[in-house]
């Protein structure tokens, strides 16, 4: 009941963030995205083609009515049809989420965990040479842009320049094999670029928590070292890794699925979402920003119960 | 001395990485404890007590803590020499040590129980349920209010006095021969301190384990221990027995301790009598007695020449070329 009760009026907080992402994209769309109007019609048409296309995309109608609007949409969950295609903007949806999903998730996970594996190493040889050289590999994940990983990843492992592993673009997911072809290079790109700020992030936080008195009270009780550092020291660092972990997801969703969904030719969401943009195709934008400042809040308010379950002393209330 | 002492430290030195070059925090200390002993190991911050504490469980940070020399032996056996695995068999076993800040030193986000059960589990070989259930007893032996209860609670849910209990507790789960006692009751309210000494009092003199009470309390450990030894700047100045110590101190810096110690006097004083000067910097020691230039009764002989601790004929030892 204190969960139920904690959790709705950490949605209610949520809304203003909501309201003002949604303000904010939805200004820009409407005065500064590109207009669809002439998109939709022949050459040379008259200016009553005009006025009905734009009556049509609704762009005719006062700014605060379209934002409302937008708002009813947003909590009805019905974004009407694609500007684009015609397509109902939640066919899209459903038809896009499930691909980024399953070309995000493996490598997400996957890299945290290595990530907090490897930290842990680094950690427990703190100063040594797999320490040293752990942190100078993240260094060089980190400095290297993204987009030049992924290009030089194709490169290598998609091309007959390397080693020709893999396809280079696409998308299938008939079986397992094939799915895991298509995700194995994107995956990989991912986890490079996110591993290197992700272990020195984590091995920070794992070093600082070793010189507590809790950690000198177990080894005075004959704790063995990998036992400090998986159960001693791993629960105490929980709160500043999900902390990092649940931040990164919105951050995933948009910006990591339009880059690597683009320049792999994956139809997923971000491809959608990136199309939308360059189109101005506001439905699927609505759509887009309206959904991923939801999940914002909704990552921000599973955070803190996440919180509540590794650290007794949060409280939720 | 008839057996052999159950702790025999000889030489202890311990050297820490500095800007400065190495320091040494401890160098050369040697004393015994005796089964069933009670030691004070007193001192004023930074004297190196806590190291030597620590020592003698080889869990002074390293680095930049570093054994330079020495010994520490337990019941014969080399703990410095040992390897780490030999060690952990030893923790919490037959040594076992409280530590000074109840609240850091217990893990926070697991329960009494969980911590107590881990280490009963480790070294005595318990099942889950007996492990619990001695976990239980324990509690209720320190003196743990509701001990059920408080067994599934997590350290920010206690007082400071019943963490420490919990602490005590701990340190009893596995018999120790040695109990290790790092101010244990510095960071307590002063009604809490006396609770908390009379338990560990209590403790120790029905399981007949030798304890060594590291604190720079010199009202503790009148009241806890049967003989006490004073270290300044990493060595021993004086050891013996707490009457004698108290009564007829050997060494000045002894003597200074014990008049700057606040306490309820016939007349109410001006002004608490202090040590002059303050304490040399561990990488500038001068060449002589490292108290010379605070002490009463320094000569030429005490700025040239380092004292060493001699051993009177009733045991007692002394470093001070002019003893009183």
């Amino acid at each position: 009941m204190d969960l139920l009760r904690f959790a709705l009026r950490k949605l209610l907080a949520g809304l203003p963030l909501i309201l003002g992402v949604t303000l904010l994209s939805f200004t820009l769309m409407v005065y500064f995205g590109p207009d669809k109007t002439y998109q939709l019609l022949g050459k040379n048409p008259t200016p009553e083609q005009i006025a009905e296309i734009r009556h049509e995309l609704g762009y005719d109608r006062p700014f605060v009515t379209r934002y409302v609007e937008y708002l009813r949409q947003l909590v009805t969950l019905d974004f009407g049809n694609s500007d684009s295609t015609g397509e109902e903007v939640n066919a899209v949806l459903a038809r896009t989420i499930p691909v980024s999903l399953a070309l995000e998730l493996p490598g997400f996970i996957l890299g945290n965990l290595l990530a907090i594996g490897l930290a842990l190493t680094a950690g427990y040889f703190r100063g040594g040479w797999p320490d040293k050289l752990i942190m100078g590999l993240a260094v060089i994940g980190m400095s290297i842009s993204f987009l030049i990983v992924i290009f030089a990843f194709q490169i290598w492992f998609c091309t007959s320049y390397g080693l020709d592993w893999f396809p280079v673009r696409g998308w299938k997911a008939e079986n397992l094999a094939e799915y895991l072809r298509h995700i194995a290079v994107p995956t990989l790109a991912t986890m490079f670029v996110a591993l290197g700020y992700s272990t020195r992030f984590y091995r920070a936080v794992i070093v600082e928590e070793l010189n507590r008195d809790h950690v000198r009270t177990a080894r005075a009780y004959g704790t063995p070292p990998a036992r400090l550092f998986y159960r001693n020291i791993l629960k105490n660092c929980a709160i500043p890794i999900i902390t990092r972990i649940m931040f990164t997801i919105p951050s995933i969703v948009i910006g990591g699925a339009l880059l690597i969904e683009t320049t792999f030719g994956i139809p997923g969401v971000g491809k959608v979402a990136y199309e939308a943009i360059v189109s101005g195709d506001q439905p699927v934008l609505k759509a887009v920003v309206g959904l991923t400042a939801l999940l914002f809040v909704v990552t921000l308010l599973i955070t803190d119960i996440l919180y509540r379950a590794v650290d007794p002393r949060v409280s939720i209330r | 001395m008839s057996a052999a002492p159950l702790l025999e430290v000889d030489g202890l030195t311990v050297e820490f990485r500095s800007l400065h070059g190495p320091v040494r925090a401890v160098d050369g200390v040697s004393f015994t404890i005796g089964a069933g002993e009670t030691v004070g190991l007193v001192g004023e911050s930074g004297c190196g007590k806590t190291v030597t504490g620590l020592s003698l469980l080889k869990l002074v940070p390293s680095p930049p803590g570093r054994y330079a020399a020495g010994s520490v032996r337990l019941s014969g056996q080399d703990l410095l020499a040992m390897p780490e695995s030999g060690l952990r068999a030893i923790r919490g076993r037959a040594l076992a040590m409280i530590f000074q800040e109840p609240m850091t030193a217990l893990n926070p986000v697991f329960t009494v129980a969980s911590q107590m059960t881990e280490v009963l589990r480790r070294h005595g070989a318990l099942g889950r349920r007996e492990a619990r259930d001695a976990a239980l007893a324990l509690l209720k032996s320190v003196g743990i209010p509701e001990p059920e209860q408080r067994l599934d609670d997590y350290p920010h849910q206690l007082s400071g006095g019943q963490r420490q209990r919990v602490m005590i507790a701990m340190a009893l789960s596995c018999d120790p021969k040695l109990l290790i006692a790092d101010e244990p009751t510095t960071a307590l309210d002063v009604t809490t301190q006396a609770q908390v000494l009379e338990e560990i009092r209590r403790q120790q003199a029905t399981r007949r384990m030798a304890m060594l009470l590291v604190t720079h309390d010199l009202g503790v450990v009148f009241e806890t221990c049967a003989r006490a030894i004073v270290m300044y700047c990493g060595v021993i100045v004086e050891s013996a027995p707490v009457a004698k110590l108290f009564s007829a101190p050997r060494h000045p810096y002894t003597t200074g301790l014990l008049e700057s110690m606040p306490r309820i006097r016939d007349e109410k004083l001006r002004e608490l009598p202090t040590i002059p000067g303050r304490v040399p910097e561990l990488h500038r020691l001068p060449p002589g007695c490292r108290f010379a230039d605070r002490c009463p009764r320094a000569k030429d002989d005490c700025r040239a020449v380092e004292p060493q601790l001699t051993t009177a004929a009733d045991g007692s030892q002394v470093a001070c070329h002019h003893p009183s």
